[in-house]
């Protein structure tokens, strides 16, 4: 049993896939919209089917009437429904950052086309935001939580916009699966009070190139690189991406180290970390985040605090690849990843 | 007490969740639905059930704006059993479809006190979508039946605001999305009402009614027919294939009462039982010939029809029922349309009147009226028996009798007082009095009762026959004649029967005193009197094709139509009209899609321009500038660099300039001339587009 479900699974996931290729713009036609009747749609044909049979035992001209109306009408409303979503663009502004575990905002623009879209619902598994309105020719930014389980990237399988205007009783449906990811932080947890003074950690040390700004490491651009090391005035001057390699000083208090928690879960470690760059950030300090394989150099302001807590949330992280059928890092996804494991 | 009141309170909080999840606007208009439904019903619903329905939206509305709370489920519970109890009470057991309706009233208006989520809302929705479809069982005026779609608007209207509540304008474009809905359906919905097959009813429910009905009934007493004179509700009306008859000829022959019981006038033979069931509502199909008539009569709940003397059936929904009358095979709980045709010239099937016959027409109660008795046996001594007729009528012309709808009591010996002392009544007092007298003489003589008269509806289409055209008359057997009707209202008050009791009780200003409503009472407002009789024109053309078209007149129309088209060609017919319909509604969205995708020219030309990246190795990645392409697929592909440049610089200027439509298009078509030029370009750079690694 669980095993056919899991194949119907697979089957229904892969032919969205097919109909629904992952991008950040989806437009809705008929190629991609889905609709049906909706609990209240099917009483609503018993009841037509209820007043046809009075209508015919009675002999009721006007109950005929009244019931051929109201199906029309029925049909009327599928074209409707149909139309308030068909045109319309719905498009991934920014995919959001956000603490692992809270909600993450992600902002969307929904942009009609002729029609108008009224009364839209986005939803993303258990975070829903209702009632989106948008003119026709005009668009609208939203912001839709969407619920994130653990550090790292974040990216929904699928944002779900329905409609269901103008009567509720049809629902036309459909899905932006989106190609770009947002990223979870490390939940702050308060760190012991270590200074990274890190004389003691041999590996490290050896490790540690020290290094300064001008022997910065120069190589081409590769999958996987930070776009915050891209050095991007070099890129306007001459097109190329380069990235630069620093291995800053180490060993300064003004360093927030990997290293300075020994015999501590990588996870609390960042944890830990994250909440000292929150620390520092506060108070207004200067600060370098050492990673294994990552370090950024000192620096102050809140854009550097970003910047350290995006390299915290990422590390050791792989980017979700574009063919990617399932959720990631999504609270659903991990559950998922739980039921699977128990089968 | 304050415990109690404590306790409920508690409860009440603990069961209320807040009613806010429907907006007040929706509630609205859901409340104002259930008001225009139950108008139709005001004068058959108990008057406490209305005032419970009133004050239980009025409630949830209060409830609404927060001022009281939802009742708790005991208080609910109790509210339920009481108004149950109280319906219980009134109905005795009675079980008509007129109690079913109310008792669906009642749950109706229990259901407003737990409205409280979206799916409440539904069901609601649903019952009063099912209540105005009960409605039309009882009315079926064009007015009533407009009130009721009006209601079912006001329905989706309220639908619309619970799917959209913040939208704001929402009751006029609410209005606007729902009048545009029902025109583009309209004609799907005039085809389905026309072809769809009118079956014969599943099983067969007798629509009948606890309450009685103003209209004629099977016995007579002498005051009974001027209570009917106080109304101008539409009895029937008839439309003439030829000219219709003078107004002095319109008697309209219903029921004959041959047995006097006392005072009352009674039929000997009861009308046979019949077996409850609908009655074929629609007879007569076709144009008229010159000698028929159709009629079109409001619902009696009896089996009664009414005809003109010597009259035959024609269409099959009425039956010859012997004396020259005629009767529908079931009570006529709905409006009937029945023809019939007048044969003048058709002697009566039998000359002879049979000793029983004759017997019955001489009944007499025992020893009262003797001086009737008198004046009879008088009057049977000196003449023949039509002289016995024309000597009373000439009594009755010459001396001082008054035609009255103010008739003084007259409880003892009643056709004595009449005849005697007070001499003023109105038609029964005299058709009684005389079929006395004639019988007392020895004449064989019958009471009829039924209408006479009948005012021209507007445009002289059809006459309109009311309530006061009730009448009273008599008929006598003479033997070498047959039965002959004799009025002795004609003989009091010419003008009754000349032109109508409004004439006759012109003097006497007693004509409707009673009725202040009724627009008939107000002759001398000419411009009323037009509008009634254009909107009762309204109303006969809306009884007579759409609540009228029922099966007979179904097939009268499609045998009208080339084909032989039978019941299931019908069904055919139908499935094929709803699955167009849906076809159509598919292709115009197709339509409406594909000319969305050709204002958007703009982005499938880029989109081709992405197909063309691929297929000469430079992947597009997602989030890249068309500059960055552009630049990328220059440097692979020299050839056309300077075209794909152009052509990314305008996609730019498109994207962030926002140009008018115009603009637009002009733009669309200088990039699709830019792919063409790239196209050419890459194929005489002498390096063929590479065809296997061209993926779609």
């Amino acid at each position: 049993m669980g095993m056919i479900k899991k194949l119907v699974k697979r089957r229904w996931q892969r032919w969205i896939g097919r109909r629904i290729p992952r991008a950040d713009v989806q437009v809705f036609s008929q190629k991609n919209i889905f609709i049906l009747p909706t609990g209240a749609g099917v009483v609503y044909g018993v009841l037509l089917l209820i007043m046809l049979i009075t209508g015919i035992n009675y002999q009721n001209s006007l109950i005929y009437l009244l019931t051929f109306v109201l199906g029309a009408l029925f049909v009327g409303a599928m074209h409707q429904t149909h139309r308030n979503l068909s045109g319309l663009t719905l498009s991934m502004v920014r995919a959001g950052e956000g603490v692992a575990g809270d909600d993450v905002p992600f902002s969307l623009r929904l942009s009609a086309g002729k029609d108008a879209g009224l009364a839209m619902r986005l939803s993303v598994e258990d975070s829903e935001l209702d009632s989106v309105h948008v003119s026709s020719g005009q668009s609208r930014d939203v912001v839709l939580p969407i619920p994130s389980a653990h550090r790292g990237y974040l990216r929904p399988d699928r944002i779900r916009i329905e409609t269901r205007f103008p009567f509720g009783l049809l629902k036309a449906w459909s899905w932006l699966r989106p190609a770009s990811a947002g990223i979870a932080y490390p939940r702050p947890l308060a760190a012991p009070e270590v200074l990274s003074q890190v004389d003691d950690g041999s590996e490290a040390k050896s490790e540690a190139k020290v290094a300064g700004q001008d022997n910065a490491d120069l190589r081409p651009w590769r999958e996987g690189d930070m776009s915050q090391r891209v050095m991007w005035k070099r890129f306007a001057r001459s097109g190329q991406m380069v990235v630069a390699d620093w291995e800053g000083e180490q060993g300064s208090p003004h360093w927030l180290d990997f290293n300075s928690f020994p015999g501590t879960d990588t996870e609390l470690r960042l944890s830990y970390l994250a909440w000292l760059v929150s620390d520092r950030v506060q108070k207004g300090a200067r600060f370098g985040l050492n990673l294994p394989g990552d370090v950024i150099d000192p620096d102050t302001g809140p854009v550097h605090g970003k910047r350290c807590l995006r390299a915290l949330a990422v590390w050791g992280e792989k980017p979700p690849r574009e063919q990617d059928t399932l959720a990631f890092g999504t609270r659903k996804a991990v559950d998922d990843i739980e039921q699977e494991a128990a089968v | 007490m304050s415990g109690m009141a404590s306790f409920l309170k508690a409860r009440n909080a603990a069961d209320s969740p807040p009613v806010d999840s429907i907006p007040g606007a929706a509630l609205l208009w859901l409340i104002g639905s259930f008001a225009l439904l139950l108008l139709p019903q005001w004068n058959r619903l108990p008057w406490w059930l209305i005032a419970a329905c009133v004050v239980l939206a009025g409630w949830r509305w209060l409830a609404q704006t927060g001022r009281v709370r939802l009742p708790g489920r005991w208080l609910r519970t109790g509210i339920m059993l009481v108004l149950t109890g109280v319906y219980v009470g009134t109905v005795q057991g009675r079980f008509t479809v007129d109690t079913a309706a109310s008792f669906f009233v009642l749950a109706v208006g229990l259901k407003w006190l737990e409205t409280r989520s979206a799916r409440d809302f539904y069901v609601l929705f649903f019952i009063l979508v099912y209540l105005s479809a009960v409605n039309f069982l009882f009315q079926q005026d064009i007015f009533w039946a407009l009130l009721a779609f009006g209601a079912i608007g006001c329905l989706l209207i309220g639908l619309q605001i619970l799917n959209a509540p913040d939208l704001p304008d929402s009751m006029k474009s609410g209005w606007k999305r729902l009048g545009l809905l029902l025109v583009k359906t309209l004609p799907v919905v005039v085809l389905l009402f026309l072809f769809f097959p009118r079956m014969a009813p599943l099983w067969s429910v007798p629509l009948v009614s606890g309450e009685a009905r103003s209209g004629i009934s099977d016995s007579m007493r002498p005051g009974d027919i001027s209570n009917l004179a106080q109304s101008s509700a539409r009895a029937f009306r008839a439309t003439f294939g030829g000219p219709a008859p003078a107004y002095r000829d319109r008697y309209w022959r219903g029921l004959i009462l041959d047995h006097l019981d006392g005072e009352t006038w009674r039929q000997r033979d009861a009308e046979p039982f019949q077996r409850p069931g609908r009655v074929a509502v629609d007879g007569g199909i076709g144009p008229l010939a010159s000698n028929q008539y159709d009629v079109l009569m409001e619902p009696t709940d009896q089996r009664w029809a009414f005809s003109l003397e010597h009259s035959i059936a024609v269409s099959d929904n009425v039956f010859d029922a012997g004396e020259d009358l005629f009767r529908f095979r079931r009570p006529a709980d709905s409006a009937v349309r029945y023809r019939l045709a007048a044969e003048p010239g058709r002697v009566q099937a039998s000359q002879e009147l049979s000793p029983a016959m004759r017997q019955r027409n001489l009944q007499l109660p025992e020893g009262s009226n003797p001086r009737a008795r008198a004046l009879a046996s008088e009057l049977a001594d000196a003449y023949s028996p039509i002289g016995v007729v024309n000597e009373l009528m000439t009594r009755f012309r010459e001396q001082e009798y008054f035609y009255t709808l103010r008739p003084p009591a007259m409880p003892r010996d009643g056709i004595d007082a009449l005849l005697f002392d007070e001499k003023r009544g109105f038609c029964a007092h005299y058709a009684g009095a005389a079929t006395f007298v004639f019988r007392a003489a020895g004449i064989p003589a019958r009471v009829v009762i039924g209408y006479q008269g009948g005012d021209a509806g507007a445009g002289d289409e059809y006459l309109i026959v009311r309530q006061y055209d009730a009448h009273a008359w008599v008929e006598v057997w003479l033997d070498d004649r047959g039965w002959l009707r004799v009025d002795p209202t004609a003989a009091i008050a010419p003008s009754r029967i000349e032109f109508g009791l409004r004439e006759a009780m012109a003097e006497e200003g007693s004509f409707l005193e009673n009725n202040l409503t009724s627009p008939q009472r107000y002759a001398d407002f000419a411009m009323l009197q037009w509008a009634s009789l254009q909107l009762d024109r309204i109303n006969y053309h809306w009884q007579r094709w759409v609540v009228g078209y029922q099966g007979q007149s179904q097939m009268d129309l499609m045998s009208r139509l080339p084909g032989g088209i039978g019941l299931r060609e019908l069904g055919y017919i139908t499935a094929g009209l709803v699955g167009f319909a849906l076809l159509v509604a598919g292709l115009v969205s197709a339509f409406a899609m594909r000319r969305g995708t050709r204002q958007d020219g703009f982005r499938r030309v880029v989109s081709s321009w992405y197909r063309l990246c691929e297929q000469v190795g430079v992947p597009v990645r997602s989030g890249e500038t068309p500059g960055v392409l552009a630049d990328r697929m220059a440097q692979a592909r020299p050839a056309i660099a300077d075209t794909v440049r152009i052509f990314a610089r305008t996609v730019n200027s498109h994207y962030y300039g926002s140009p008018p439509a115009k603009q637009a298009d002009q733009d669309a078509q200088r990039l699709k001339r830019l792919l063409k030029t790239m196209k050419r370009q890459l194929r005489r750079d002498q390096q063929p587009v590479s065809r296997t690694s061209q993926h779609d």
